[in-house]
């Protein structure tokens, strides 16, 4: 028995998938790539795996990771080449290896963000430079109020000919969590929808004491 | 670019995936190198849509020919409409994204009457002119469709070039190869109907006349222009040599039956009176064990899916189910495959076997014992006696289920309260029987029942019968919630409208074309959905049009009248329905075709009897 970490990208239409779908499409992948994927004991086996951080529909991702575990050693680039022949268009496993951090250690991703329409370096600035930007949050107990600006960290700022590539790196995992998509619907009703948001990429994920995940 | 459009507007809707495409198994080719391009339609949602056999089938028959490619298109939830038809996206194919306006082919499956008016939607969201009638002389697209409907799609003749009746593993790749030739000769939508109308199997409406009587019964229909005064459908007369896919699409978001399954026959040798499935499939034939498990295991191995169904109308008919399940139990054990039989006759079954199989979800059984009675299961022949449930709830009772649900209908031909009040002592019985039983598994008993109102079809014996009106049904449900006397019988019984829209377009004519165009254009759409169905949209319709649903759904007809669909030949004689008709009033059932050929007249096609007794050459 031996566990491996897969790094895969999902990326094009394979953004439309949900994590529950994604976990379903991948365990259909490894039946179909014949690796010898290793099933829990007891009334109703199932494949075992496990990722360490789901990713919200809509955004792509370079950075994804799935931990599954065979019932015998098998080389890594066998691996990749395997399961990549079953893998549909937009999902590619990129790296086998050993997994290493726990899910548990997962603390900040780093999210590319495009942006199109006017003025939209003026605008993301005014909208950063605000001193708290509240966001309406459905917790269990109903509605709460959070402000998100603390939360958000701009690493890399590009003009485009249309708009803006942003890099920000956002909370992640299990102390803390912020989804890319609410920065984003934030901005755009900030600019009354002057601003769209065309696309959001995941591109590393790192853990709380700040060295890479995988 | 159409697929930027989509993109741009995906994530404002619900399970945007449905809308994507892209799944494992799907089929995209060089558009700039196909010759004819199919969109297989199915009017309804993606996720029943994708659930439906004979789609995948045809998806990859067609396919299987190189030049020819198949699409499929579905309903869209409206969320989704909403989104179309304000970003102006027309209805597209989910592999190309191209509009399926340009297609040459735009077929629809017929497989439940309430899905009619989604298929004059998807027509106008695809931008296609939903009357035959406005769509000129261009020959594409070819708007046609097919399925179990097809035997009387004679309201939808406004709207449709052409049906084809019976199995189309032979019959759509003969179409498509007449349409090629005279499309490339040049030939008009009209000149191309006239020929296809020679194919077997193919029935082109608008080359009917139909004449009505004063009391608006049919008086005649007459074929024009060489069309053939009887269309007959089209039978795969060897199942093994038949079409089979070996790899199927995929979905991504979970369907409604999310498994790979292969048909192990086709029709059925029980001769239910009410069945019109096991009418319009008929003659009975079986694949080979062989067969059965080599396309099992392909679809198995090119999907990754862990579930494999046995598929049919009574999958434990096969003659030689044994060798299929102990040869395919030896494959799926191996692979943490489940095996599932959904249309399983528990009582053929050992427990052995039972145990292996997953015939139900762990904690609950389901039985259709149709009528509450012997007398009135006799009248339906439905031939299943209360010992054999007996059996059964005992052998799954033992097996530590505790769930049991009962299906029944309401409604049926000479049911009396009798009957009704005899579907609460069945139920009784069950429960008495676990309560009796000293070994019964730990847990809280329930028996759940559930009815449905009798829809008569074309093509049964009961073809002639009336539907019970809708407040005698009501009546006939509180007799039955006041014969429920324990708590552990839950019964679920809701009336609708939809069964008499339902009743009224099964045995419906050509005149409800135009209910369907208003109930359409008065925002009918998905209109099999419960949350979206609108009876007052129904008989507004009805009554515009000046015309009754009670005439076509809750009239007896007499033997005699000529039924909408009598030009039409489903191989079941009407002598055999008349006759069926009469041994049901006299209460007499008729063996299954196995024990004795009852002589619907099916064979024929098949130049032998269905089951050649021992000597027969």
């Amino acid at each position: 028995m031996k566990d491996y970490r897969i790094e895969f990208a999902k990326t094009g239409s394979l953004r439309y998938i949900s994590h529950l779908d994604l976990n379903r499409c991948m365990i259909r992948a490894i039946r179909r790539s014949g690796l010898p994927a290793w099933y829990t004991e007891g009334f109703h086996p199932h494949l075992y795996l496990m990722f360490p951080l789901a990713l919200s529909l809509g955004a792509e991702s370079l950075c994804e990771c799935m931990d599954v575990r065979l019932t015998e050693e098998v080389p890594e680039d066998e691996i990749l080449t395997r399961l990549n022949a079953a893998l549909p268009e937009g999902l590619r496993a990129l790296r086998v290896g050993t997994p290493g951090r726990e899910a548990v250690e997962i603390g900040s991703a780093v999210y590319e963000i495009t942006l199109t329409g006017q003025d939209v370096r003026v605008r993301w600035e005014a909208f950063l430079a605000q001193e708290s930007i509240p966001i309406e949050k459905k917790t269990k107990k109903g509605m709460k109020t959070v402000d998100i600006r603390p939360q958000i960290t701009q690493e890399a700022v590009e003009e485009t000919p249309d708009g803006l590539t942003l890099t920000l790196r956002l909370p992640a995992g299990n102390e803390g969590n912020l989804n890319a998509s609410v920065v984003t619907d934030a901005f755009t009703a900030f600019t009354e929808g002057a601003v769209q948001c065309r696309r959001i990429c995941r591109t590393k994920i790192f853990c709380l004491d700040g060295k890479v995940f995988f | 670019m159409l697929k930027d459009k989509i993109e741009a507007h995906l994530l404002e809707v619900q399970r945007p995936s449905r809308y994507s495409g892209g799944e494992v198994g799907q089929v995209v080719k060089d558009r700039d190198k196909v010759d004819v391009r199919f969109a297989f339609c199915f009017p309804d949602i993606y996720d029943v849509g994708m659930s439906h056999l004979g789609m995948k089938i045809l998806y990859s028959l067609i396919n299987s020919r190189e030049n020819y490619w198949c699409e499929r298109v579905f309903a869209p939830w409206p969320d989704y409409e909403a989104v179309m038809r304000r970003e102006g996206i027309p209805l597209y194919g989910l592999e190309s994204r191209d509009p399926i306006r340009a297609f040459d082919f735009i077929g629809f499956t017929l497989q439940y009457e309430m899905s009619f008016t989604a298929i004059l939607n998807m027509l106008d969201l695809a931008g296609v002119p939903i009357r035959q009638s406005e769509r000129g002389e261009a020959i594409a697209p070819i708007v046609c469709a097919g399925g179990p409907c097809a035997c009387n799609a004679e309201p939808l003749c406004d709207f449709f070039d052409l049906f084809i009746l019976g199995e189309g593993e032979e019959v759509n790749l003969e179409l498509m190869d007449l349409y090629r030739t005279m499309r490339d000769a040049g030939a008009t939508r009209s000149a191309f109907l006239r020929e296809a109308a020679k194919i077997p199997g193919v029935y082109v409406p608008s080359l009917y006349d139909v004449t009505y009587h004063e009391d608006g019964t049919i008086e005649a229909v007459t074929p024009r222009d060489g069309a053939p005064a009887v269309v007959t459908k089209r039978v795969m007369t060897d199942m093994d040599k038949s079409f089979y896919p070996d790899s199927v699409v995929v979905p991504f978001i979970e369907i409604v039956h999310d498994r790979v399954s292969v048909e192990v026959l086709r029709g059925c040798i029980r001769g239910c009176r009410f069945c019109q499935a096991g009418s319009l499939y008929r003659p009975f034939r079986e694949k080979s064990p062989e067969t059965i498990c080599a396309q099992g295991r392909a679809l198995c191995e090119s999907t990754g899916y862990d579930e494999l169904s046995l598929s049919s109308l009574s999958t434990s008919d096969h003659s030689r189910i044994r060798e299929v399940l102990d040869d395919l139990l030896c494959y799926t054990a191996e692979r943490h495959i489940n095996l599932s039989l959904p249309s399983l006759r528990v009582d053929n079954f050992s427990k052995d076997v039972l145990e292996k199989v997953t015939t139900i979800r762990k904690s609950g059984l389901t039985f259709a014992p149709e009528a509450g009675t012997q007398r009135l299961r006799d009248v339906i022949n439905k031939n299943v006696t209360e010992e054999e449930l007996m059996r059964t709830c005992t052998i799954a009772f033992e097996g530590g289920y505790t769930q049991v649900k009962l299906y029944f209908m309401m409604g049926l031909p000479t049911e009396t309260d009798e009957d009704i009040e005899g579907i609460a002592d069945l139920a009784q019985k069950v429960v008495n029987l676990f309560y009796d039983m000293p070994g019964r598994a730990k847990g809280k008993l329930q028996v759940s029942i559930s009815t449905a109102t009798f829809v008569p079809k074309p093509f049964t014996a009961f073809e002639f019968e009336p539907q019970v009106e809708k407040d005698e049904i009501i009546r006939r449900q509180q007799v039955l919630r006041r014969a429920i006397k324990s708590k552990k019988i839950k019964a679920s019984m809701h009336v609708s409208d939809i069964s008499q829209m339902e009743a009224a377009l099964a045995r419906g004519d050509r005149r409800l074309g135009a209910v369907l165009y208003d109930v359409w254009a008065a925002g009918g759409k998905l209109e099999s959905w419960d949350e979206f169905f609108d009876a007052q949209r129904w008989y507004a319709a009805f009554e515009k049009n000046g015309l009754d649903p009670a005439f076509y759904a809750n009239r007896t007809r007499p033997y005699d009248e000529v039924m909408p669909w009598d030009h039409l030949d489903y191989m079941v004689s009407k002598r055999f329905l008349i006759r069926e008709n009469e041994l049901a009033h006299q209460g007499v059932t008729t063996p299954s075709c196995r024990e004795h050929c009852a002589g619907c007249g099916a064979n024929k096609v098949l130049g032998r009897p269905c089951f050649p007794k021992e000597g027969d050459a």
